[in-house]
């Protein structure tokens, strides 16, 4: 379709993802884009942009069609909480269809498949099943809502890139900290798929999905194609940081040994509940209340008035006891996120959106690094 | 005017919950008799916060026979015609950084107080905190040496909750990063080194924007001879947050995380020295508390404004003058190639 003389729409827009859509459209020289703010403090990059940022929600459809204006091409990142990501979707894909919207790109994910994607989901045919995670589970039932609203009329197309990784990037800036903060490991030597996409690719697989009318209707993985391993994006960032030391290792059998360790949700709620009651924070709270400081205090004494046994039993009986002993872990332990991302060995292919859409990856992962660098050494971040 | 000033404050956004109010909640030579706000709710709410008895209003025009002085907490574009009805109408004014959007706007603000007698503060909380009375003794002593140059960064990711979200908006703001963070360094060292004699401007606003960062290299010609210096700032990136000023003999550092004291380092044989200086018995009270005191007692005669309408002004002027000679940060990890072939640069 024609759209680059239009006015698009972008959600999602003070995010990462969403901030470089809007500088590329711009770059682009699209006729006029319109982001959705929802929080406006968040906005202060794509305010350097000559873009209307119509203030908005996903979850209220009046203020949907107020931001959305006269856009018949929508780009739909945003996410919000749990709620957002269906309700929002529908919401706006709603508000879309009421205002003829002409294209709607949904951005989904390759996490529909769940964070450590089960082998053969290497194409986008792979069936999609609940996963147990609630972020992946909702952006599978936001793609499920909108290929109904694809079936309906709408000219939909969900693209599911993977690690998005570029200048702005929450997994750069993270790694580079926890680097900074030898909280590091490799895990399983650092063989994991990482399916990087840099977010410049993305928004030229978006355009393309834009360009392309056999785009409606379909479903494409995004990804630079090359096959990137946790190891060399941990490693790239370790040598933005000119640190030399090996990074430390670790197996996914420790990792798991060491979580079958951790107290489950119950019991470690109940211990930090009692740890709460404990402290001397909450106890000096209670103090301020004149009844709880009589019973409290009446309560201590008598506490002291035992022998030692006796109030260890009692201490015992109300759960104060010393935390279980833990294996001594040799490498800093990732946590559960970072564990099951960094431990799939899935590449998705990219021969669809290759076939379909002309997509092809033009920035390789050095080029992309190397940009990676060069903002985070601007951003006072290396 | 010896007995309590009676008090208007206009705008119940961000800077008056957590600033201007509770300032003015406490002292005792304040009374607060009206907030007023668009939003009459949030007017409401800060009062009972408080529980301030004060009116409460949407219209500020009424209230100004009522009161003595008024702090302008209002959204930068409704500074200056705000500022002049008030002045006009004999009453002290406290108006929030930046006076003004333009040179002219805040050079009439300026005129105008003067004509009619009443005093014209600005909000240059910064001016209020130790380091910096500290720093020109610091100078004076000559105990740097030679000034060599400062650099001077205060930035982070921009959290700011603005309740009418206009600071991203140029029309209401009259800019960004500069006219709302840089305003206060600007300040500061046009105090310290004289007014800029030389300048070179540098934002990342890709046009009708505003920017979020800001790089400005000057030069002063002032008491301490020439000096040279760079100030940066942003919303989007974590700056190191610090004035670092270098001279011959030792350097001195305002730390943003003790803004109330001066570190001087110098560095003998193997040794790096260093001392902190602080003012004695310096209040621990908050700098909107300063502020605001220090407008009552000038009022009441007692002391001279720290933060008046001219030296506002200067500020004004060399912001101006930025953002008409501005160039473009390099950001080339945002440029892609229009080339056929598509190739990222």
């Amino acid at each position: 379709m024609k759209w680059r003389n239009q006015t698009v729409f972008v959600t999602g827009a003070t995010g990462f993802i969403g901030g470089r859509i809007c500088e590329r459209l711009v770059l682009a020289n699209v006729g006029q884009v319109r982001a959705l703010v929802h929080s406006p403090h968040k906005a202060a990059r794509i305010a350097r942009l000559p873009i209307a940022m119509p203030g908005g929600s996903l979850l209220d459809r009046d203020s949907l069609r107020s931001a959305l204006g006269d856009a018949k091409v929508v780009i739909h990142c945003g996410l919000g909480n749990a709620r957002g990501i269906v309700r929002g979707t529908e919401n706006l894909l709603a508000v879309a269809a009421e205002a003829g919207v002409e294209r709607f790109v949904h951005m989904s994910t390759t996490a529909v498949y769940g964070l450590t994607p089960p082998p053969g989901s290497e194409t986008e045919e792979a069936p999609v099943r609940a996963t147990g995670d609630n972020y992946c589970d909702n952006k599978s039932r936001a793609e499920r809502v909108v290929a109904r609203f694809g079936r309906g009329g709408m000219s939909t197309v969900i693209l599911r890139p993977s690690i998005v990784y570029g200048p702005y990037s929450a997994w750069s800036i993270r790694l580079v900290q926890s680097l900074r903060q030898n909280a590091v490991a490799l895990i399983d030597g650092g063989r994991g798929a990482c399916n990087t996409t840099y977010v410049d690719n993305l928004v030229d697989a978006i355009f393309l999905a834009l360009d392309n009318d056999a785009s409606s209707g379909k479903t494409f993985f995004i990804t630079d194609g090359e096959a990137i391993t946790w190891g060399d994006f941990i490693r790239a960032h370790v040598a933005m940081l000119g640190l030399r030391d090996p990074l430390p290792e670790i197996s996914s059998k420790q990792v798991l040994a060491y979580y079958k360790q951790q107290p489950g949700l119950l019991t470690g709620s109940v211990r930090a509940t009692a740890q709460v009651l404990r402290s001397r924070q909450f106890r000096e709270i209670l103090l301020q209340i004149p009844l709880t400081q009589r019973l409290l205090t009446g309560a201590w004494g008598w506490l002291e008035s035992l022998s030692e046994d006796r109030r260890q039993r009692v201490r015992s009986r109300l759960g104060v006891r010393r935390p279980a002993q833990v294996a001594q872990a040799t490498a800093p332990i990732p946590d559960p996120v970072d564990f099951a991302t960094q431990t799939g060995t899935v590449f998705f292919r990219i021969n669809k959106a290759r076939s379909v859409l002309g997509y092809e990856p033009r920035v390789r992962f050095r080029q992309g690094i190397a940009m990676v660098e060069q903002w985070m050494r601007h951003a006072n971040y290396l | 005017m010896g007995g309590e000033i009676r008090l208007a404050i206009l705008g119940c956004g961000e800077i008056t919950r957590i600033g201007h109010l509770p300032a003015a909640a406490t002292h005792p030579g304040v009374r607060v008799l009206w907030l007023v706000d668009s939003n009459v709710h949030r007017a409401k709410s800060l009062a009972e916060q408080h529980h301030l008895d004060c009116q409460i209003g949407s219209d500020y025009k009424p209230i100004l026979p009522q009161v003595d002085a008024l702090i302008n907490a209002l959204p930068n574009s409704l500074h200056t015609p705000v500022n002049l009805e008030t002045l006009n109408a004999g009453v002290h004014l406290l108006c929030e950084k930046p006076l003004a959007t333009t040179a002219a706007d805040a050079r009439s603000c300026c005129e105008l107080a003067e004509r009619k007698g009443v005093l014209l503060a600005v909000g240059m909380n910064r001016r209020f905190v130790a380091s910096h009375t500290l720093l020109p003794i610091v100078l004076q002593e000559r105990s740097l040496g030679e000034l060599l140059g400062y650099d001077w960064s205060s930035g982070g990711v921009f959290d700011w909750k603005s309740a009418s979200g206009f600071y991203f908006s140029r029309k209401l703001a009259g800019g960004g990063a500069l006219i709302d963070y840089a305003v206060h360094l600007l300040d500061s060292l046009i105090d310290w080194f004289g007014p800029a004699s030389h300048f070179d401007y540098q934002d990342d606003d890709w046009g009708s924007g505003i920017e979020a960062n800001a790089i400005l290299q000057l030069q002063h010609d002032g008491q301490s001879g020439p000096v040279k210096g760079q100030v940066r700032v942003s919303r989007t990136y974590p700056l190191s947050n610090r004035l670092l000023i270098r001279g011959t003999k030792a350097q001195a550092e305002i730390p943003s995380d003790d803004p109330d004291s001066v570190v001087i380092r110098r560095q003998t044989g193997q040794w790096e020295l260093s001392e902190t200086l602080r003012l004695p018995d310096f209040p621990h009270t908050t700098t909107f508390y300063k502020q605001l005191d220090n407008f009552v007692e000038s009022i009441r005669g007692n002391q001279k404004l720290k933060s008046n309408g001219w030296q506002a002004l200067r500020v004004i002027e060399l912001i101006e003058q930025c953002y008409a000679n501005r160039r473009r940060i390099p950001e080339p990890w945002s440029e892609v190639s229009s080339a056929p072939d598509g190739a990222v640069r």
